[in-house]
């Protein structure tokens, strides 16, 4: 029990990772993204094409639009992280916690790699790349001369409604607030944060200005992962809706944003860092946690499932249709029982959330099914689409054969640039707020 | 004239702080006491440590209240809607996959189940409702609901002695320590 922690046991300079040690793992991670952030672009831009198929054929391989899908899959999973450290961060100033003051830099430090994660989204922002990606893009785009409401009240009623929204200025002009807006949040939570630990006097004004700024700027964390999963990903298919949507990303970004820290705190513990103010007590509330999202996560998922099924629109049940037939109907069963069932009966146990290191293997599940999760989310609509936008790539299909090893090339240098940048963000500042007026209290947490 | 008979119940000290409360339980729990109890006007952050006190059952039978719960509406469900009576809607199938339909039901079912089973649990393991306590025979137990910290050591204890636990309680720091006696009508 780390009770009793008195003011000595704080480092006045507080508690800081050695970079040194860490130059080799950043170097490799950084060079992993840069690499694969080569071969994405030249897949994105200049990539194969399929050529010469027969009627009746399908795509297949990693192509220019098959790896537009894989760098979207990749790069949303990432920004929900990202996302979801903006959430904590903002949370626990905004709640007046206590008890997290311990690990909130963390939070912040997770929160930090948003900016940076939202970049990899600049090649989404190109229409040789959102050509294949959103097909009202292509309407629009394709209007030519005539007057574009008038040309969608002729030809697609649904576009010619959702036009106040769903026009191509408008949906540049929100992208570029999401990436701002919570950048500048973040930015300006952590420098707060940061500046204490270097103060003679560091009282309570940051305190008190910190709970001050995250309220309304929670508002802007909230518009920014419901509007970035309606602008990035619910625009895929531009006739299907949600009013879940919004809400389904937040859990299952809030979920896993939770499972890196936890993973976060404890390899930091496991290297000797966070002594005496980390304590069971404190992975056994973000335990509770990570078991209260996986809850969260199932409540709205399944919410969103049932609302579609009850009432039986063909505009809505696309979805579905297409997640449930083939092979994805597999993956989908086995979401319902890994994301949630398997990790709501296992969390349930109070000891496995006090031990980092059950809890860490925990987590690190929970992130897999995350992956599982937003696979699904994105992937299964590249067979339907492509078909349908491009006719060089044949038929619409259930899935692309071979188009994986994209996603896993994808995954594997938006996750390098991911490590890359929480590492730098730990390796700046001190790795817990130590002239923190709560710090003592978080110390001699008990719950 | 009734005849009164007096079995004594225990040990009562006072305690001036919840501080010296928590100490003074710490001290109980390391002397190997098992028959005895904290009371405080309001709850104790780590008492429960303090007092070496295991963790409780009761989760358990509400977890297996709740399965009890969910298989209940699952039965209930799937006999009343795809066995009896077919309930065909915008024509989707009455089978096992009409399951989603049954969902709202069988968690209401598992939070309803769960509910009573704390509940009851709860009340079985604790011994309540029940009229009297030994305790309220004491002139000075009624502060323990306003700024008195007390500890009450049982006879029932195998330890128990009526010299040396009065003299352990003083040596913990108790106050005003008083042999509670319950009246038994004989």
């Amino acid at each position: 029990m780390g009770h009793h922690v008195t003011s000595s046991d704080i480092k006045i300079n507080g508690d800081h990772l050695d970079n040194s040690k860490l130059v080799k793992v950043k170097m490799i991670a950084a060079a992993i993204a840069a690499i694969g952030s080569l071969i994405s672009v030249y897949l994105l831009f200049w990539g194969p094409e399929p050529e010469g198929l027969k009627p009746g054929e399908n795509a297949s391989g990693v192509t220019q639009g098959s790896y537009a899908y894989s760098w979207l899959f990749a790069f949303y999973f990432f920004l929900t992280l990202s996302i979801g450290g903006c959430f904590w961060t903002l949370l626990h100033n905004v709640s007046n916690s206590g008890w997290g003051t311990s690990v909130r830099r963390t939070f912040e430090n997770l929160g930090s790699t948003y900016p940076w994660m939202f970049l990899f989204g600049i090649p989404l922002l190109c229409p040789t790349v959102q050509h294949y990606l959103y097909e009202w893009m292509n309407i629009h785009r394709g209007v030519g001369e005539e007057p574009m409401k008038e040309y969608l009240h002729h030809t697609d009623h649904l576009l010619y409604l959702k036009h106040w929204y769903m026009n191509i200025p408008f949906w540049y002009v929100r992208v570029i607030f999401w990436g701002v807006g919570l950048s500048a949040v973040i930015i300006f939570l952590r420098k707060l944060s940061t500046n204490q630990d270097t103060d003679p006097n560091p009282g309570t004004k940051r305190l008190f200005k910190a709970r001050f700024h995250s309220t309304y700027t929670l508002i802007i964390f909230a518009l920014t992962i419901t509007f970035t999963g309606f602008d990035f990903m619910m625009a895929l298919d531009y006739k299907w809706f949600s009013t879940m949507w919004g809400v389904y990303l937040f859990a299952g970004s809030a979920l896993n944003s939770m499972a890196v820290i936890i993973l976060v705190c404890a390899w930091l513990q496991s290297r000797g860092h966070l002594n005496k103010v980390t304590t069971p007590e404190h992975y056994h509330i973000m335990g509770k946690l990570l078991f209260a999202f996986t809850v969260f996560w199932a409540y709205i998922a399944f919410s969103q499932y049932f609302l579609i099924w009850y009432a039986g629109i063909t505009e809505e049940t696309s979805y579905f249709l297409i997640r449930n037939t083939g092979n994805w109907n597999i993956a989908m069963i086995v979401l319902v029982f890994g994301h949630f069932v398997v990790p709501f009966v296992v969390l349930l146990q109070a000891w496995l959330k006090r031990n980092p290191k059950t809890l860490s293997i925990l987590a690190i599940y929970t992130l897999c099914m995350h992956v599982l999760d937003h696979y699904l989310i994105t992937i299964p609509e590249r067979g339907v689409s492509l078909g349908n936008i491009d006719p060089k790539y044949g038929e619409i299909c259930v899935s692309m054969p071979g188009a994986f090893w994209g996603d896993i090339l994808a995954f594997v240098t938006i996750g390098a640039a991911f490590l890359f940048f929480l590492l730098r963000a730990l390796g700046q500042y001190s790795l817990y707020p130590n002239r923190d007026p709560r710090i003592l209290e978080s110390a001699n947490l008990s719950n | 004239m009734s005849t009164t008979r007096k079995r004594v119940y225990g040990y009562l000290a006072e305690f001036k702080s919840a501080s010296a409360l928590f100490k003074a339980a710490e001290k109980v729990r390391d002397a190997g006491v098992k028959k005895w109890d904290c009371y405080s006007p309001y709850p104790i952050h780590g008492l429960d440590g303090a007092m070496g006190m295991k963790r409780s059952i009761l989760p358990w039978f509400v977890f297996f209240g709740g399965i009890t719960g969910t298989i209940t509406a699952f039965t209930l469900a799937y006999t009343t809607q795809v066995v009896i009576y077919p309930t065909i809607v915008q024509a989707k199938p009455s089978n096992i996959f009409t399951v989603p339909a049954f969902f709202p039901v069988m968690f209401e079912l598992t939070i309803l189940f769960s509910g009573f089973t704390v509940l009851f649990g709860l009340l079985a393991l604790i011994q309540l409702p029940r009229l009297n306590h030994p305790l309220f025979a004491s002139r000075q137990f009624h502060r323990a609901t306003d700024d008195a910290f007390f500890i009450a050591i049982e006879a029932r204890d195998g330890s128990f002695d009526t010299q040396a636990t009065k003299q352990f309680l003083e040596e913990i720091g108790g106050d005003n320590i008083e042999l509670v006696e319950e009246e038994d009508q004989g």
